[in-house]
């Protein structure tokens, strides 16, 4: 009963988000305040409903109930019960039923926070965060309903995708769902705001922390995915510019320029229409997304269950969001009061050359990503856009972003001295200038461009370390005055320093592998050594091992360092799942320092040796640390007081309310 | 300068940017993008030795030959014709015999195609979308 | 009936939501213009604490404090101009709220009868497992025999119960599994490895592969006198064209065989039927298996098994037609057709063999010797 309980109040989230995307935006039309106050109980109400819908699913899975068939295609009764649970949005329907379930919370919250925006932007926003969730909700009722039953019920599961059995995957959909849908909210004040033909002062305060919330859960989501794919399929590889990463990356790259626009939109009261129509795109290109993915449209190694029947679905989806909101925006733009002209050197002058190299790179990988589609539909042949074109566009075009990220910070607003910025950071330029001679000389003597990748890096993270010096007058007032400065400094401060000194931690790691990075593929048999890169490993044994649902061949390898030193075991198997009768290949990471040692398995050649493939990958953990790092900056920023209250609370009810938001 | 001057070179140097950027996405589009192949297309339109492409089909049954080390032969076939492969490295681990595959690579001189990267997939039911699409054009696959 | 009171409960929990903002009045007025000021107040504020701390320079935050006051005197001006709105008539209202209140209940009872089956009981994994087993059918049986063998993977017993029903479902790659099982948990037994030869064969329609010679083989090395195995490595023999050591194997095993034992049965049939007829009518055969001891190519009649050869044999033949490079494929079919006393079929076998493979190639002088040794010649 409970299964059909939580299918009841699905439908039921549906017909009430039916009332949520109508009702309060006629009532804003139509100006009357009862009307427009439906918005706030109705998007609470569907949150409540949906997560009831989500929780009975859940149960479902935890009790191996197959009379439903989702259960049934992706469950097993003798999986361990973690994978039970995540096995709810490891496939297709649960997962959209988490995407829905993410974005009426995130509604709920505009409708529970909102409280002290004027009424009629948000019954505007809730309207239309009400049209999403209606189109999103049809679409799972009508094309994959997780609540199917199957009568009479199977009596064993087919088990999950093994694949998917692994806890980076259980927790890399949400993230990235929490991103792609925290963007809906940027969308919805981008579209309420034309609707009604006034930018809201309001409007780029309550912008900013949402898409700040959205863009770190997406880091997150983007980083435990590409580290899903470099542990668990074998290859070693940390991106792959494949489509569904693109799909990802887009609107990480939209949401970027977005953050930073609408903090030219906040201080200045400028680009405004521009950030709405950024606004508008990073959530298409949320959507875009999710629509590559679910339809199967492109060939990657990540689509697990396609349908052409979802992927026309959710195309319609796409092009009635997508194509309606631009539509609105080419007729609506012009009501909107556009801002002020500014002095190209200054502080937005740098942020708009962000937002120019930004949305021109995300061009670039939307370009590469669908035009093997464009070619298919046009003239029948089928290709491939792989790594060397984004290599080739991507790279060039976003190197010099990183090169000017460390002055954004230090200019100041409306009039900027390039010339002082520049003396200031001579320290950051000379150590990252030491770091590049460094890597030169002692990493590798041959790759010039590995060091001025790393020196790049380098400059990112002192430069990120230069402006928080600067700012607290480190070595210009006494050092206890500026200690108290430092901790007094605003927390958005602390948020950027830490944001861009992440993304130069990620340079160098992505530098680093990529040029510096040594493999050996051999045939070894248990006694066998190789050696990589000053380490010793000796194949020690192989043997079978029998997990709880599968069976395994391990090979087990002992690891020294050349000078003799033991390092212990590293362990590296071939897994196959009986249940799906599928086989995987689990390889063997050792961690040393920020670098590892990546041991993965290979067939067994016909004279009984097996082939072993070891990677020595140099400051490969930087990679997703850096975004770690870029995680706690999006976190430290959103702390930031200025952001935690989306807009102050009126006077008169100020007094009233003090204790609960303050 | 004056500011107008100003504003024109910064406008200039915009337009200047989005034109590289342009010039190097239509000239990668041109360079680095390769064309999926069945080995029955192969003499309607015939590949240059060293362009790159991709290959796809059927691991033909019986054709795989592990060589001492990472060295595998195998021929991809769409059930008419077939082309040899060789490949150095580790195969997916869902690579069989009579399974789909994308193989990407250049035939050399002797028009042996060599491959660097082989294609398989996470599921077991997986075809590669343009070999499924192309093998079903022929009639050789069905879904079941 | 609880769900329809639950999915009543539901509905009216929605509806209510709808509903309430027409019951409760509350007095705020929409001023987005006083919003704005607020937010530029507090803007303003938020410069003075910058300047205090340094952060911006003091011409900065004069330049700041102008720009901040001149929006505030903006959105001032747009305050009193917006005074005296229109506002909905009631009827509007009412109107409205009537048709967004009736739509939910609408909409989702509507839907839901669609897409819902509300009489489908919940069958929790767990509930199903402990029910009675009596009137279960065999594979439910089966699938509950795994699930609990999938959670203790190391019960000897509980695959010793499995194997024999897998073979008699003929699920054979299953019993190999389950047999395998058997021998990691418990130990090798001639029994077992001879069990998992069959399963070999069952799985291989019959024909004794290399794969399950090796396994009779090991039921041998284990017990020499091991009955199923030797039966299977004679049809081995028999299979491969030499008839006469199959024979030999066969009479032998007969002879050590106890009276009583099912395995006589099979031996003499598969005698009879290579054509040693000095066994026929020489002892009553017993009245057949017993059901505990089933064996798959016990059961097979001598007609069931050649038809199951001749099967084989054709369906060779057309593997042959579409792929005839295959050496080894026209050799055995040459001799399955020796063995079917079938010399015509051979031969023409053989003819066609040469023709596919080119008269002078070596190949096809290699395959005219091995069909002369068979005592086939081509013309």
């Amino acid at each position: 009963m409970s299964i059909e309980l939580g299918h009841f109040a699905l439908v039921l989230a549906f017909a009430l988000a039916l009332v949520q995307m109508s009702v309060p935006i006629i009532g804003a039309q139509l100006r009357n305040e009862t009307l427009m106050r439906v918005a706030e109980p109705a998007a609470i109400t569907s949150f409540m409903l949906v997560a009831l819908s989500f929780m009975a699913l859940t149960s479902a899975y935890i009790q191996s109930d197959f009379s439903v068939l989702n259960v049934w295609e992706n469950s097993h009764s003798a999986k361990p019960m973690l994978f039970k649970i995540t096995g709810t949005w490891g496939n297709h329907e649960g997962s959209m039923l988490l995407w829905v379930l993410i974005l009426v919370f995130f509604g709920a919250l505009v409708a529970f926070f909102g409280r002290n925006l004027p009424l009629s932007l948000r019954a505007n926003v809730l309207g239309v965060q009400g049209a999403i969730s209606c189109a999103f909700i049809i679409f799972i009722l009508a094309t994959s309903n997780p609540f199917a039953r199957l009568d009479p019920a199977p009596i064993e599961g087919r088990d999950l995708n093994p694949i998917l059995q692994d806890i980076g995957l259980a927790i890399h959909p949400p993230l990235l769902y929490l991103g792609y849908v925290g963007f809906s909210i940027a969308f919805s004040f981008a579209i309420a705001a034309l609707i009604e033909g006034r930018l809201d002062a309001a409007w780029a305060r309550w912008v900013r922390p949402w898409t700040l919330a959205a863009w770190t859960f997406l880091t997150g989501g983007i980083a435990m995915g590409s580290y899903w794919a470099y542990y668990e399929l074998g290859w070693g590889g940390f991106w792959f510019w494949d489509p569904v990463e693109n799909a990802s990356l887009l609107p990480w790259l939209g949401g970027t320029a977005l953050l930073h626009s609408a903090l030219v939109m906040e201080k200045r009261s400028a680009l405004k229409i521009w950030t709405v129509l950024l606004a508008i795109l990073t959530f298409s290109l949320s959507l875009l997304g999710t629509f590559l993915v679910r339809s199967g449209v492109l060939t990657s190694v990540h689509a697990f269950a396609t349908d052409p029947a979802r992927g026309v679905f959710i195309l319609g989806i796409l092009v009635l969001f997508i194509g309606g909101s631009l539509a609105l925006f080419a007729w609506r733009a012009a009501t909107l009061t556009s801002g002020g002209l500014f002095q190209p050197v200054s502080r937005e002058g740098a942020l708009v050359l962000n937002n120019l190299i930004l949305t021109t790179a995300t061009a670039t990988v939307l370009i590469g990503t669908l035009y093997p589609l464009l070619v298919e539909a046009v003239t029948g042949d089928k290709i491939s856009v792989g790594a060397p074109f984004f290599n080739l566009t991507f790279g060039p075009l976003i190197l010099p972003l990183l090169a000017i990220v460390p002055f954004g910070p230090l200019l100041a607003w409306k009039r900027g001295d390039l010339w002082a910025v520049s003396q200031r950071l001579i320290w950051a330029f000379g150590g990252a200038l030491a770091v590049a001679l460094l890597a030169l000389v002692l990493v590798d003597r041959t790759s010039v461009l590995a060091a001025l990748g790393i020196g790049l890096g380098a400059w990112l993270v002192l430069g990120a370390m230069t402006d928080l010096v600067i700012k607290s007058g480190l070595g210009k007032v006494a050092p206890s005055v500026a200690f108290s400065r430092f901790k007094g400094l605003p927390r958005s401060v602390f948020g950027t320093a830490l944001a861009h000194a992440g993304l130069g931690l990620t340079t160098i790691g992505i530098v680093a592998v990529t040029t510096l990075e040594t493999e050996r593929i051999v045939a070894m048999e248990p006694g066998e050594v190789v050696e990589i890169h000053g380490y010793n490993l000796r194949f020690d044994s192989f043997r079978p091992f029998t997990g709880p649902n599968y069976t395994e061949d391990q090979a087990r390898f002992v690891l020294t360092r050349v000078t003799g030193r033991q390092l212990g075991e590293i362990v590296s198997s071939k897994r196959f799942y009986t249940a799906r009768q599928m086989p995987t290949t689990e390889a063997g990471i050792r961690t040393l320092g920020v670098s590892q040692l990546y041991v993965s398995l290979g067939d067994q050649t016909p004279n009984g040796k097996i082939v072993v493939r070891i990677w020595w990958k140099p400051m490969v953990t930087l990679i997703w640390l850096g975004a770690l790092v870029m995680m706690i900056g999006g976190t430290v920023s959103l702390l930031d007081r200025r952001l935690r209250i989306g807009a102050p609370m009126p006077r008169k009810k100020a007094a009233l309310a003090q204790g609960g938001q303050a | 300068m004056t500011r107008k001057q100003k504003r024109l070179a910064v406008i200039a140097g915009a337009i200047g940017f989005l034109g590289l950027a342009t010039g190097l996405t239509l000239y990668a589009l041109g360079e680095q993008t390769s064309y999926f192949y069945m080995p029955g297309d192969l003499e309607e339109r015939p590949v240059a030795a060293g362009q790159r492409i991709r290959l796809g089909g059927l691991v033909e049954k019986g054709s795989i030959q592990r060589g001492d080390d990472t060295y595998v032969r195998f021929a991809v076939t769409d059930g008419t014709e077939s082309v040899a492969v060789q490949y150095s490295g580790i195969l997916p681990d869902l690579f069989r015999e009579e399974q789909g595959v994308v193989t990407e690579g250049a035939f050399d001189q002797n028009r042996n195609f060599v491959a660097d990267t082989v294609l398989a997939k996470h599921d077991e039911n997986y075809m590669p979308r343009e070999v499924a699409d192309s093998l079903k054009e022929k009639g050789v696959w069905k879904e079941d | 009936m609880l769900f329809w009171i639950l999915a009543a409960f539901l509905t009216f929990v929605a509806a209510f939501a709808v509903l309430r903002p027409f019951a409760v009045r509350n007095g705020q007025a929409d001023d987005a213009p006083a919003h704005d000021i607020e937010v530029y107040r507090d803007q303003l504020d938020e410069v003075e604490r910058d300047a205090e701390r340094g952060l911006i320079g003091p011409q900065e935050a004069e330049q700041a404090r102008a720009e901040i006051g001149r929006r505030i005197l903006k959105a001032s001006e747009a305050a009193d101009s917006q005074a005296g709105k229109r506002n909905a008539s009631r009827r509007v209202t009412q109107l409205t709220a009537a048709i967004a209140v009736l739509a939910v209940p609408l909409v989702s009872w509507g839907l839901y009868v669609f897409t819902g089956s509300p009489n489908m009981p919940a069958q929790p994994f767990h509930a199903r497992a402990t029910e009675e087993p009596a009137n279960a059918p065999i594979d439910e049986l089966v699938a509950r025999a795994e699930a609990h063998l999938a959670e203790n993977p190391d019960d000897a017993r509980g695959w010793q119960v499995l194997a024999p029903v897998y073979m008699r479902i003929g699920r054979f790659g299953d019993a190999q599994t389950a047999l395998r099982n058997i021998m990691r948990i418990s130990g090798d037994s001639a029994e077992m490895q001879s069990g998992l030869g069959e399963a070999i064969v069952g799985g291989a329609q019959g024909m004794v592969t290399a794969e399950a010679e090796e396994a009779f083989n090991a039921a041998i090395a284990l017990d020499p006198k091991e009955p199923r195995a030797r039966f299977f490595l004679g049809l081995a023999l028999a299979q491969d064209g030499e008839t006469e050591d199959a024979q030999a194997m066969w009479r032998e095993m007969l002879a050590d065989l106890p009276g009583e034992s099912p395995w006589r049965v099979a031996a003499r049939q598969a005698l009879l039927s290579s054509g040693d007829t000095s066994v026929a009518g020489a002892e009553t055969a017993p009245t057949g298996p017993s059901d505990e001891d089933v064996a798959a190519a016990a059961e097979l009649s001598q007609a069931d098994r050649q038809d199951m050869i001749e099967g084989m044999v054709a369906s060779l033949d057309a593997k042959l037609q579409e792929n005839p490079d295959d050496m080894d494929g026209w050799q055995r079919l040459i001799r399955s057709y020796i063995v079917l006393k079938r010399p015509e079929d051979a031969k023409a076998a053989l003819e066609r063999a040469l023709a596919a493979l080119g008269a002078d190639a070596p190949e096809s002088q290699e395959l005219k010797a091995f069909a002369d040794s068979l005592g086939i010649k081509s013309e």
